[in-house]
């Protein structure tokens, strides 16, 4: 009898005694991804300059591509030709894809959204497209991520009306049914449905619950990180968390600043995505513990140490904060060099919490995060009252 | 450094090595090479990582101070000079003052002061103040402060005054060289610039060998302002000038080519007898898209042109290298298809993985270069890339230029300019979203 294949399999290896953080293994078609785990975004087929051994060295396991944009450019007739994106790119490891739904709402002023799909104007040459559930899903099985996003019905999330939110949290249970049909490559993709309701529990409540009797390999938290407040997003995470079942891993999209990945790890969720890293290294910031580390200012001219001397990457091994003074925001490979060190924290920030899930420490480590986040003692009210919803009690510093 | 000559071949054209430098004392490099034009002190585009995936010896950087002016507090405090402040201790530094490329304004000169372009404005050298930058940056070899960026065509008054500035400056340069105590290890070059007027140039040439006993070479210079009209030079003027300016110096003389120059000039000028050549030409070809494709085997004739266009929508569907058995990491990895992609949409990795290519690439010409010479059989290979560079320029001049203009310095809010192709509305409609 030979086995059957799955797409997904997850394996919860520890959990925490005091919050929901678990760390875990999750075998997909082309590697096995340890949670929780940041996703760095490649948007089109390429992760802003890197080259994909780069992102290997940085242990990256899983990033992710755009699939509006995939389809656009370089378009399903050449992705399918070169064998899917993983051959097209050079990226042997795991991928995941969102619908290309988020993006018609946020980048396309004109999208008009019926119960058959998304209609927008094409930026190109204006002409009207029709973006569907089979159709996202459709494109989504050339691009051939390991996993890959139901189309959803999305909504801007400090939207106010409620028949708008509740019609398009149901649309979006719908559309999961019509994208589940749709999905030819169920053995080596896994469609995630994704949670929506925006700010409102009932409607989250009702949408997790629907999705949870799919058969589905894991779930996705959407509607959230579009400008609400914190303390109107973590309750919606933690009501999301707090349905769905332990056994399937579950990713919040959008979410990648590391005082969020922290409260989300212990609020139970196992992955995240977010531009932000690479976006901002753009810019010349440095991600450290205490916050964000702007090398164009005058204060770097001759400082020779490396942005974070206990970081291991190669920009911190090679690179003064002097030099990278110097170049950040004029030459590309400023650009490139604060992106690995970026991404290297992101990596490295997920290492540490799941070695302190796996070895029972993970109070701790969120105790001396926060004290090294604010180090003047003002935490900010809603980490405080998210923590200690899952039981970690901070103490001021 | 040490500059010694192993072999020289039929015509002018010479084997050498340089040797004995300070930071990397086992490292040699093979002459004739070219060094790799950096940029704010890295290799345009790539990191130390991934330069050291590209070359696994140590290289020869080109450093012009007009990017690298910038660092002169931060090497002040490291007091390691710019090889280490620009994290590639390892490597051989030659500066300069200006990358003649760079697209900045020409002229604004003062008596014995050369305009420098940084980012943050003009700053005027003085000789003492080149060499107070030196004694800090330590380099390897030291290109004296030149007014060198003079096109052939310029008039007898501004080629005049080049010599002249030229000159004078070369005085304080070998002065403060002898008395330096930081750049005794360092080898200092003059510049010989005024080729656009014999008589000038000659006269620019005794002058500069009067210093021959501290000088280690000469980098000519003076050949072009940088401009692309500038560049379109008839190969013979040039061959003279190389010719005339090699057989007017000594022979143990290191001998340096400033500018972007092609292929078919890098390789006539080979064969008068240079050495060291501005590896800027293949960072301008990724800065356009482009992709160099020599075939260098002599015995096989190829209907390809050595230069492709990556952006061309014939590539759109080609999943093979560049460049069929090429050995380096873009092309082992990575298709046609792929880099047509970036290119397209404009991602960084295009002029990362494109450089890596034309880096590679542009190494294995002088490769070849050095194999001939040594097996006497030069002018087969010289006649061999001329070739292929002519074909090329022929089939250029009868479609029009799209991809000139394009600018050395760019940054990464300056895009590559990619010709837009109606195809990508036809993938939108069609299998996309319709």
């Amino acid at each position: 009898m030979t086995p059957k294949v799955v797409a997904l399999s997850f394996t919860v290896g520890a959990e925490c005694k005091t919050s929901r953080a678990r760390a875990g293994i999750m075998k997909l078609p082309h590697y096995e991804v340890k949670t929780p785990v940041f996703m760095p975004v490649g948007t089109q087929g390429t992760m802003k300059g890197l080259l994909p051994e780069q992102l290997e060295s940085l242990d990256c396991e899983i990033i992710l591509g755009n699939t509006y944009h995939l389809g656009n450019r370089p378009g399903t007739v050449i992705l399918k030709k070169a064998g899917g994106l993983h051959k097209f790119m050079g990226w042997n490891r795991a991928l995941l894809t969102d619908s290309g739904g988020f993006q018609m709402v946020s980048l396309l002023k004109l999208a008009e959204i019926t119960e058959e799909g998304v209609k927008f104007r094409s930026p190109y040459d204006d002409s009207e497209i029709m973006l569907t559930p089979e159709k996202s899903i459709e494109i989504q099985n050339c691009i051939g991520a390991d996993i890959i996003m139901q189309l959803d019905d999305v909504v801007q999330t400090t939207f106010q009306d409620y028949n708008r939110i509740k019609e398009a949290t149901e649309r979006t249970s719908r559309w999961l049914d019509r994208c589940l049909r749709a999905h030819n490559s169920p053995n080596e993709q896994s469609i995630f449905p994704i949670v929506q309701g925006l700010l409102n529990d009932k409607l989250r409540e009702q949408s997790a619950k629907d999705h949870l009797t799919k058969d589905v390999n894991g779930f996705a938290i959407g509607g959230l990180s579009g400008g609400e407040a914190k303390d109107d997003f973590w309750p919606m995470v933690s009501l999301s968390t707090g349905i769905l079942d332990r056994n399937r891993p579950r990713y919040l999209m959008g979410v990648g600043v590391a005082i969020d990945l922290v409260v989300c790890v212990a609020l139970g969720v196992d992955m995240f995505d977010c531009v932000f890293p690479t976006r901002t290294a753009r810019f010349g910031c440095a991600l450290i513990n205490s916050g964000q580390m702007n090398l164009k200012h005058k204060k770097y001219e001759t400082d020779l140490q490396p942005i974070d001397k206990d970081c291991s990457c190669s920009t911190c091994k090679n690179y003064t904060r002097a030099y990278l003074h110097c170049i950040v925001t004029v030459e590309t490979v400023a650009c490139h060099l604060i992106s690995v060190h970026n991404i290297a924290y992101q990596m490295n920030l997920m290492k540490t919490m799941r070695k302190n899930i796996e070895e029972g420490t993970f109070p701790q480590f969120v105790q001396g995060f926060i004290n090294e986040a604010f180090p003047n003692g003002h935490i900010p009210s809603w980490v405080v009252n998210s923590l200690s919803s899952v039981g970690i009690n901070l103490e001021k510093s | 450094m040490r500059f010694a000559i192993k072999q020289v071949g039929v015509g002018s054209e010479r084997l050498g090595h340089l040797t004995e430098f300070v930071r990397s004392p086992n490292c040699a490099i093979e002459t004739p090479t070219a060094a790799l034009m950096t940029q704010g002190g890295s290799v345009v585009h790539l990191t130390a990582e991934v330069l050291a995936k590209v070359f696994t010896n140590p290289q020869l950087l080109l450093m012009p101070l007009s990017n690298t002016i910038k660092f002169e507090q931060g090497i002040k405090a490291q007091g390691e000079g710019i090889a280490k402040f620009a994290g590639l201790p390892q490597h051989i530094v030659c500066s300069t003052v200006n990358n003649i490329n760079e697209n900045t304004p020409l002229g604004h000169f003062e008596m014995d002061k050369v305009p420098v372009w940084s980012n943050n404005g003009k700053k005027m050298i003085t000789a003492d103040r080149y060499m107070d930058l030196m004694e800090l940056f330590k380099p390897d070899i030291v290109l004296a402060i030149a007014d060198g960026r003079v096109s052939l065509s310029e008039g007898h008054k501004r080629i005049t005054k080049s010599v002249d500035r030229t000159c004078n400056m070369l005085n304080t340069c070998v002065n403060r060289f002898k008395e330096s105590t930081h750049l005794q290890k360092s080898s200092l070059i003059g510049v010989v610039v005024g080729a656009g007027n014999p008589r000038k140039c000659e006269a620019c040439i005794k002058q500069v060998l009067q210093h021959k006993d501290v000088i280690s070479g000469i980098a000519i210079s003076g050949l072009t302002d940088g401009t692309e009209d500038s560049y379109n030079v008839p190969m013979e003027k040039l061959e003279e000038i190389f010719q005339r300016v090699s057989d007017a110096i000594p022979k143990d003389f290191l001998r340096i080519v400033e500018g972007s120059w092609n292929p078919a000039v890098i390789v006539a000028a080979i064969q008068a007898g240079f050495d060291i050549f501005d590896g800027s030409y293949p960072l301008k070809l990724t800065n356009a898209g482009l992709a160099l494709a020599l075939k260098f085997d002599v015995n096989k004739k190829s209907e390809e042109l050595c230069i492709m266009d990556m952006s061309d929508i014939r590539y759109k569907e080609s999943f093979e290298p560049i460049l069929a058995g090429c050995e380096c990491l873009t092309c082992k990895k990575y298709t046609r298809a792929y880099v047509r992609h970036l290119l397209n949409t404009r991602e960084m990795l295009a002029s990362v993985l494109l450089n890596i290519h034309n880096l590679h690439h542009f190494d294995q010409l002088f490769y070849h270069a050095r194999m001939h010479i040594t097996a006497t059989t030069y002018r087969v290979f010289k006649e061999h890339i001329t070739k292929q560079y002519e074909i090329y320029r022929n089939n250029q001049e009868n479609i029009p230029k799209e991809t000139e203009g394009v600018q050395e310095n760019d940054t990464p809010i300056k895009k590559i300019k990619v010709r837009e192709d109606s195809d990508v509305n036809k993938i939108n409609n069609s299998s996309s979203y319709s």
